[in-house]
């Protein structure tokens, strides 16, 4: 630990500033202490202190000439590395007159970050784990992320809002930056955590630190972590939210929350983004952007053209849930470091602390699983398709089309995995696998919107972009030696054709298949030739069902549960399940009367998804994403939540 | 394409004008055929993919205007605060209109007029809706692109708040008390009002989901007093419902 | 006997809906209207009972071409019941951006709406495929008015910004320095679009102009005079003015008419502008003037176009000046308490005079508004315009004189939307006590 005087804070300045690296530093800017770039101590907002109340935040002046005598302005390191609004790829026409896509990410980039405390740097940590640590890295946080030199403060006074000290996070500075210092009225402790921190800290004019100096930082770090201005009980506290879904004080915070978003911006750990297609009037390029997103817009939980959490009351529950609570499951740490921004920056000055403690008042627990494995391991995921070419069309029925599409460079894929598809300029959607047909992956698509109409207007030739495979598929060793019933509705069958492809061919393993198939109309039967093909295969078993007739049809109508009731499964049998929820909610109860348990049936679950790649938040499903923890999920993994509103 | 006109000042149509940039690429891409401001070649009887239709229903010809335009129209999308929410002119709505033009002129029939302004889709269905006293630039020119290559525009129901949140404005109702419509209102804008210095005065109505209670109470609690409040609510989208309610609350 | 009737029931290219007719019976004219059937609005019925602060975000609605006019216009009139003095800073921010809206609306008037009358086409779009870098000199223009009022005021319909005693915001330097070459292009681009414009075929008409605008100051008047000056008639305080015009209901309008006192119609605008103030214009317009001989008095309503683009090298030239000189003022505008009285103002709006009043009670509320903007003021001329052109078209093929005479009407730049906010006026006067 060294000893600088104050005048030492320029030359620190101009340190940082080395080798063409930006510095972001604190600054007085409309009211408020911004971070923005700078370039001297002057900029800092020596002589002036934040006072903060729910909703409420002021500027005022000190006696004094400290430049770190605030705790925390609206903006965090987060607007450093995820842009608010940033371009992934550009579509363009290529020489070869095929369709390109070029990646934009920017070139790495040195920063030096000033003034950042303890709770920001946990929150640094925080969303590392999100953008870089996951399976998945996404290369323009990276690029941004990379070189960054981090020189933090110790908080020695806590804000009325703050309560680092109950998440853990601070006020001490630990770890994750390379200088710490401490100010007082005419001089800063300072201490080197890393080697880069110690090459600058020794070109500064700096005296050892006394025994008194270090005295001094202990008793004002613990008499700031004795005077946070909020608490909260972190005990379990994922496991206790989780068990209050049904909790009246939801209804009564919606009734003052304004489902404005603003929480969500200042938070220093969320991390939702949403994506726009552009395109301009001639549509020789295209563009897709991804931008910050809040789970209190409706957008953000929209599936088939309604809001999965369509009311305020389940938007804050998912925030709160998510924020300290799921947010343990899938990433191992809480999402809340104890900043208090939300809270200041709330409009209406809703207080999380505040309706934590009123939410807490049983003991209750809910289960909550660990951390999913994932998929996939480490990779980098630029978010930008690969060009596809389609190799043949078929049409299933009058809104239904498979594709086989020619991939360049495909990667292997599982039956129940799926790809993104998209089409320049009008949008992208996750599609799953429906088979393999020679050199070609075949996604099986219902025109339901904007994309999804235009991929099934494609013809042989036609170029498109895919992404993919993504997810965790049919857990097709399990299945292996149990019989197997499959039961899918409409659409459903297509992520399960691979699947009964693959266990048809290999009778061994999957002596026994049950199909239960339900469409709309015996015109909506998906694969109705390929099936009949399949019921010489010994083994197989195949009831089907249409919701409503037609003159011609002969078989069963009505829903397909019916069709369950009406038979029996052998012991041990296991299931796999798609189709609507509804659907998939009373097959699980026939099922159950059956005698299959939860753990022996896996469904796939839908939800909307931007990225697929576990960086978007769009695809939650209470502690899961769906696109990398799902989609298909074993039933007694999502029991509790499954079928309940506005998860 | 059409360019139709109700009751309006002509800022919404005039932002297709104001779309220097993109106007002569827009004009090889799409045939506009009626476009009584900017051309002199009319087809007001023809028919049209894409009707853009600004101004508020003010008046009984404009409704009957309307009705007729929408049968010829495959696409109408409504433009501006007046076509979406009946507008500045709103403000009279619930006055009694009829009995102070008869007290005034003394041919009364000669001024036809109705005694709400209304917005379009009160009186026919809308594909569309583009917000805004004027609406935006960058909206419209992304509704026809995305229109035209068959996307579904981007036009985020959100508070203004997310995107004075990602220009990184600094909040001026809770630094300065300043009272911003912001967290109830439409986003598109791109928050421009708090990037003056100012709040935002809802001049896109009301986003979906707006707790304006919670917002109004927001303002009683720094010392608004109820005819100001109303005031607030009551402003260019005085017509749309949750600020008409609002502005009812606290009359 | 012979009798034709000119008519076009829905004016194109004009801001706004109306309709004209023009009808001539052996030789003289019988009748002739301009009606203005656009929906009324009654903004001067919402504006009472509003505070102070709501006003210019309420009159900026009544037109989307010069809402700036009207922003500026009832400013100054409630600074002056309020008694506020704004400082010389934001005084040069107001002239900025309402140079702004000069360039903006002269440039869609000259290129987009009147060029393709002289050019013989149906639009500026239309005029494209054979004129296309004469349109894209147009949109290139207008974008750069659009571009400084968006700098100043966020967009260019109505701007956020403006407010009573200034701007909630002033532009930074940076801003303004940003756009600065734009201008100085801006001031080339519309001496050649003047130059231009001299050389088009003008058809014949002279008319007998009283020429109305504001004045009081040393500059060419834009966004302040004290005074309005008649043209043979003498000069009122912008107090009186709702003493030497009246106005009037008429049958076929949802607009009222203003008349001289005595009835006489009188004009305001570019050529009234011109007329009273040549001699203050920009030297760089000045000196375009004279190039293009072009006289105060222009007596020829086609030939308005030229003085257009004379102003818009003026309002280029004069924002160039200002963003040269600029510092960003300490402070964007003056506040002041509230309190009961009387205010005028009055500016001058691309297409006129621009005149407004307003009584506040005590807390600082609208108790009554009067707005006469320049539409209503020329309409009367306008008629009178079009007795004077009737004869002339007798000898004309019927469509062509159509044609004529629309293009008489267009010359003037009448904006539909802003005159139907009137009608409320009359009702007013009976309603509040
Ligand atoms: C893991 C996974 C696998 C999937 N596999 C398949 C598959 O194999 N085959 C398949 O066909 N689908 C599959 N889906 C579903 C598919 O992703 C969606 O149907 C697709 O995203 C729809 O995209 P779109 O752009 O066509 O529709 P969108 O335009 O997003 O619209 C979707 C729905 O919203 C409605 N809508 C559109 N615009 C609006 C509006 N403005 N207001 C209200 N409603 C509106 C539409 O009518 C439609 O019902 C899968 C989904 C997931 C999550
Ligand atoms: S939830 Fe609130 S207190 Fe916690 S990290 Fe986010 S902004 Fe800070
Ligand atoms: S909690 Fe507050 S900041 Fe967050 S959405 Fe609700 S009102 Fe807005
Ligand atoms: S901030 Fe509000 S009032 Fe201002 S322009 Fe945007 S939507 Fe309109
Ligand atoms: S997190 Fe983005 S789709 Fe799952």
């Amino acid at each position: 630990m060294r000893r600088i005087d104050r005048s030492q804070l320029e030359q620190l300045c101009h340190l940082a500033q080395r080798d063409g690296r930006t510095l972001i530093g604190p600054t007085v800017r409309d009211g408020a202490i911004a971070l923005a770039p700078i370039t001297t101590a002057a900029d800092l907002p020596v002589g002036w202190t934040d006072v903060q109340a729910p909703g409420r935040y002021r500027l005022s002046r000190t006696q004094g000439q400290r430049a770190f005598d605030f705790v925390v302005g609206p903006n965090s390191a987060k607007e450093q590395f995820f842009k608010p609004r940033e371009p992934l790829y550009r579509a363009e026409r290529r020489a070869d007159g095929r369709v390109g896509f070029v990646a934009i990410v920017p070139e790495p980039e040195k920063r030096a970050l000033l003034g950042v405390r303890a709770c920001d740097l946990a929150a640094i940590a925080v969303q590392d784990a999100v953008f870089v640590e996951g399976a998945m890295r996404d290369p323009r946080y990276a690029s941004r992320r990379a070189d960054t030199l981090v020189i933090a403060v110790h908080c020695t006074r806590a804000g009325s809002l703050c309560f680092c000290a109950s998440m853990g996070t601070g006020p001490k500075v630990n770890s994750g930056a390379d200088l710490a210092l401490a100010e007082r009225e005419h001089d800063l402790l300072i201490e080197a955590l890393t080697p880069a921190g110690e090459a600058l800290l020794a070109q500064l004019s700096s005296e050892e630190a006394s025994g008194e100096d270090l005295r001094w930082l202990d008793e004002s770090v613990e008499s700031a972590r004795a005077s946070m201005g909020r608490h909260v009980d972190t005990r379990a506290v994922h496991e206790r939210l989780f068990a209050q879904l049904e909790h009246p004080r939801w209804k009564e915070v919606a009734d003052r929350c304004l489902s404005c978003g603003n929480c969500t911006s200042v938070c220093p750990t969320c991390f939702c983004s949403t994506t726009e297609d552009r395109s301009d009037l001639d549509g020789s390029t295209a563009e897709r952007d991804r931008l910050w997103e809040s789970c209190f817009s409706r957008e953000h939980s929209e599936l088939h053209g309604h809001a999965v959490r369509g009311s305020t009351e389940q938007r804050y529950r998912q925030w709160l849930t998510h924020k300290l609570g799921a947010w343990v499951s899938q990433f191992g740490a809480s999402g809340c470091v104890g900043c208090g921004r939300c809270i200041a920056w709330c409009p209406a000055g809703i207080d999380l602390t505040e309706e934590l403690a009123a939410l807490s008042t049983s003991d209750a627990r809910a289960l909550m699983p660990v951390a999913a494995p994932c998929a996939e391991e480490g990779r980098d995921e630029a978010m930008v398709p690969s060009p596809a070419r389609v190799l043949s069309v078929t049409r299933e029925s009058s809104d239904v089309v498979t594709l086989a599409l020619a991939i360049d460079e495909p990667r292997p894929f599982a039956p129940g995995q799926f790809y993104q598809l998209s089409i320049p300029g009008i949008g992208e959607a996750p599609i799953s696998v429906s088979g393999r047909d020679g050199a070609g992956v075949e996604h099986t698509i219902r025109a339901v919107g904007s994309l999804t109409r235009a991929l099934c207007e494609l013809s042989p030739g036609s170029e498109l972009g895919v992404r993919g495979p993504y997810g965790r598929g049919w857990p097709m060793r399990e299945l292996a030696g149990a019989p197997v019933v499959v039961v899918a509705g409409g659409i459903g069958l297509a992520p399960l054709r691979e699947a009964l492809r693959q266990m048809l061919a290999d009778p061994q393993q999957y002596p026994d298949v049950r199909l239960f198939y339900g469409a709309r109309t015996p015109e909506d039967l998906l694969y109705a030739r390929e099936m009949l093909g399949w019921t010489d295969r010994r083994g197989f078993q195949l009831s089907i069902t249409v919701d409503r007739s037609s003159p011609t049809w002969r078989g069963n109508v009505g829903v397909v549960t019916r069709l369950l009731k009406r038979s029996t499964v052998p012991d041990a049998a296991r299931a796999i399940l798609c189709g609507p929820e509804v659907m998939m909610r009373f097959t699980i109860q026939a099922l159950a009367r059956l005698g299959v348990t939860h753990d022996r049936i896996w469904l796939t679950m839908e939800r909307h998804m931007k990225c697929a790649t576990g960086h978007c938040g769009r695809c939650q499903f209470g502690p899961y994403f769906v696109c990398k923890d799902g989609p298909v999920f074993r039933y007694d993994e999502v029991a509790s939540l499954f079928g309940r509103d506005g998860i | 394409m059409g360019v139709f006109k109700l009751a309006s000042c002509d800022g919404c149509q005039l932002t297709l004008l104001g779309c220097e940039d993109e106007l002569l690429a827009l004009a090889e891409r799409v045939e506009i055929a009626h476009f009584p401001e900017a051309s002199s070649r009319l087809d007001p009887h023809g028919t049209f993919d894409l009707v853009l239709v600004e101004g508020s229903v003010s008046a009984p010809f404009q409704r009957d205007e309307l009705l007729s335009i929408r049968a010829r129209a495959k696409k109408l999308v409504t433009i501006g605060a007046c076509a979406t929410s009946g507008g500045v002119q709103a403000l009279r709505n619930g006055r009694d209109v009829k009995g102070f033009i008869a007290s005034v002129y003394a041919t009364p029939e000669y001024i036809s007029t109705l005694d709400d302004s209304t917005p379009v889709s009160a009186h026919v269905p809308v594909d569309y809706e583009l917000r805004g006293c004027p609406i935006d630039k960058r909206q419209l020119i992304e509704v026809l692109t995305a229109l035209l290559v068959g996307r579904r525009p981007n036009i985020r129901d959100e508070s203004v708040c997310m995107e004075c949140k990602r220009q990184g404005n600094m909040c001026v109702l809770v630094t300065r008390d300043e009272p911003c419509l912001g967290p109830v209102t439409h986003a598109g804008c791109g928050a421009l009002c708090p990037s003056f210095d100012r709040g935002c005065y809802g001049c896109f109505g009301p986003k979906e989901q707006a707790k304006t209670s919670a917002l109004a109470a927001r303002f009683q609690r720094d010392g608004m007093v109820p005819v100001e409040l109303v005031r607030r609510f009551r402003g260019i989208t005085a017509g749309a419902e949750a600020f008409k309610k609002e502005g009812e609350r606290h009359e | 006997m012979s009798e034709r009737t000119f008519s076009v029931d829905l004016m194109t290219r004009v801001e706004g809906e109306g309709r004209f007719s023009l009808t001539v019976r052996d030789g003289k004219v019988i009748d002739a209207s301009l009606a203005i059937f656009e929906a009324p609005r009654f903004f001067e019925a919402f504006l009472q009972g509003r505070s102070t602060h709501d006003v210019c975000d309420i009159v900026a609605r009544i037109c989307g071409i010069c809402p700036i006019a009207y922003q500026m216009s009832a400013a100054r009139a409630l600074e002056s019941a309020l008694g506020l003095r704004t400082t010389p800073e934001i005084e040069q921010v107001r002239r900025l951006i309402y140079c702004g809206e000069w360039i903006e609306s002269h440039a869609l008037h000259v290129f987009m709406l009147h060029a393709p009358d002289f050019l013989g086409y149906e639009s500026a779009i239309e005029m494209a495929r054979d004129h296309k870098p004469l349109v894209e000199r147009g949109l290139r223009l207008k974008k750069w008015g659009n571009r400084l009022i968006e700098v100043i005021g966020g967009r260019p319909s109505h701007p956020v910004s403006p407010r009573v005693g200034g701007f909630s915001r002033a532009p930074s330097k940076a801003a303004l320095l940003a756009i600065r070459d734009d201008l100085a292009r801006g001031v080339e681009e519309s001496i050649e679009t003047a130059r231009w414009a001299a050389t088009l075929p003008m058809p014949d008409l002279s008319c007998d102009y009283v020429f109305a605008a504001i004045t009081g100051t040393s500059d060419y008047p834009l966004e302040f005079g004290t005074h309005i000056a008649v043209s043979g008639r003498g000069e009122w305080p912008v107090e009186q003015w709702g003493d030497v015009m009246v106005e009037r209901h008429v049958r076929h309008s949802n607009a009222l008419q203003a008349t001289l006192a005595d009835g006489t119609p009188y004009l305001c605008g570019p050529q009234a502008r011109l007329h009273h103030h040549r001699d203050k214009l920009n030297p760089v317009a000045r000196q375009l003037a004279d190039e293009l001989s072009l006289p105060a008095t222009v007596d020829n309503p086609y030939r308005s176009i030229v003085v257009r683009a004379v102003e818009l090298t003026h309002a280029f030239a004069e924002a160039l000046a200002i963003v040269d000189r600029y510092e960003r003022p300490e402070q964007a505008y003056v506040e002041g308490a509230m309190r009961a009285g009387v205010g005028y103002g009055a500016t001058e709006a691309p297409r006129g005079l621009l005149w407004h009043r307003y009584e506040l009670s005590a807390d600082g509320t609208v108790a009554k508004a009067t707005i006469v903007p320049p539409t209503s003021q020329n309409q009367a001329r306008i008629e009178a315009d079009l007795v004077a052109l009737g004869p002339s078209l007798i000898a004309m093929e019927h469509k062509a004189a159509t044609v004529r005479a629309e293009q008489l009407i267009r010359s003037y730049d009448p904006c539909i939307s802003c005159a139907t906010h009137f009608l409320e006026l009359e009702i007013n006067r009976e309603d509040v006590p």
